[in-house]
């Protein structure tokens, strides 16, 4: 008898096997769903007729790069192979508050100007926007001492880490602007 | 006496060692089923790759557009716009913004974001236009949809 009840001891408890199963399948559900919607995010500018609001733009505050239907860069004015270095001149731009002359006045004034033509494949758009994406969410995370990578984990929904991203963003808006396409 | 008690006693348990096996099998059926749905689009398409991801906080507030080419070939190889459901034409989309803004709370309408799904060798032309309708009703949030790349885009 004694036997025989060490042996139904030693039985391994598979009853939480299915709890450890369901947390698995819940866990694969959402992550499934989060990852679809990550992607770059753009204001896009109001109406055409609707002028009230926008004011001429002072050259010097205006940061141009435009793409061809080729699918060839012009950076102020300037042609580039590719987009080395694209990134430290955005900066330089936007955070010059009115040092250089030919640079911008001050990073509220600062705008960057996108222009495609219509023959522009979507990826070249994309390519160059991540980059300029890319230096602002630097400029940001400088401002609160972070890597930019830690900046772009800041959950917004936390208050804490909230106050963080509002800080970074002070007095520096991302003043991206596309521009109508040429054809 | 003590023997035959047992035994009875043994017949009424009811087996669950056989429930993680179910489950594990529900687990897998919704591994499998999620990776297949994109594939039964109406468009097919590779979204770009980009470094610099944001993703928005509330996802209610996402309506999404789909700009690739079409599967079956009898509908040629030009780019489509596609809500998911069905085919769309570029005089269609206002329409279609208003109508998806209209689905939003009061408080949000204004807030609206358009997930822009498009293939990468879409041409910015279609895009644009695509903008240009709603910029026309007030939609002005978009979201480019694009993959997460660890290597450096610069080519």
């Amino acid at each position: 008898m004694k036997i025989r009840k060490r042996k139904h001891d030693q039985e391994v408890n598979t009853g939480s096997m299915a709890d450890i199963a369901f947390l698995l399948l819940i866990f694969f559900l959402v992550a499934t769903t989060l990852l679809q919607e990550k992607g770059l995010d753009l204001q896009l500018p109001r109406k055409k007729d609707d002028t009230s609001t926008s004011s001429p733009i002072k050259e010097r505050n205006l940061f141009k790069v435009m793409v061809n239907s080729r699918q060839e860069i012009l950076i102020e004015g300037e042609y580039r192979k590719n987009l080395v270095g694209l990134n430290d001149e955005i900066k330089a731009f936007v955070l010059n508050n009115g040092e250089q002359e030919h640079l911008s006045e001050n990073p509220k004034k600062a705008t960057i100007s996108l222009k495609t033509s219509r023959g522009t494949k979507y990826a070249s758009f994309i390519q160059v926007l991540d980059e300029l994406k890319g230096a602002y969410f630097e400029i940001y995370a400088e401002n609160i001492g972070l890597t930019k990578e830690e900046y772009l984990k800041l959950k917004q929904s936390d208050p804490h880490q909230y106050q963080l991203y509002l800080k970074s963003k002070e007095g520096i808006p991302m003043n991206i602007s596309i521009a109508e396409p040429t054809i | 006496m003590a023997h035959f008690r047992k035994k009875a006693f043994r017949k009424t348990q009811i087996s669950t060692s056989s429930l993680p096996d179910i489950v594990f099998l529900l687990l897998f059926f919704f591994m499998v089923s999620a990776t297949i749905k994109p594939k039964e689009e109406l468009l097919a398409y590779k979204v770009p790759n980009a470094e610099n991801l944001v993703k928005p906080e509330m996802k209610f507030l996402i309506k999404e557009l789909v700009i690739g080419f079409p599967k079956s070939q009898k509908l040629g190889v030009t780019p489509r716009i596609s809500d998911g459901k069905r085919y769309m034409e570029i005089k269609d989309i206002a329409q279609w913004a208003t109508a998806a803004k209209a689905e939003l709370p009061e408080n949000y309408k204004d807030q609206m974001i358009v997930l822009l799904k498009a293939d990468l060798d879409v041409d910015m032309g279609l895009i644009a236009d695509i903008q240009e309708q709603l910029r026309e009703v007030d939609v002005r949030k978009v979201l480019y949809r694009t993959s997460e790349s660890t290597t450096d885009p610069i080519q």
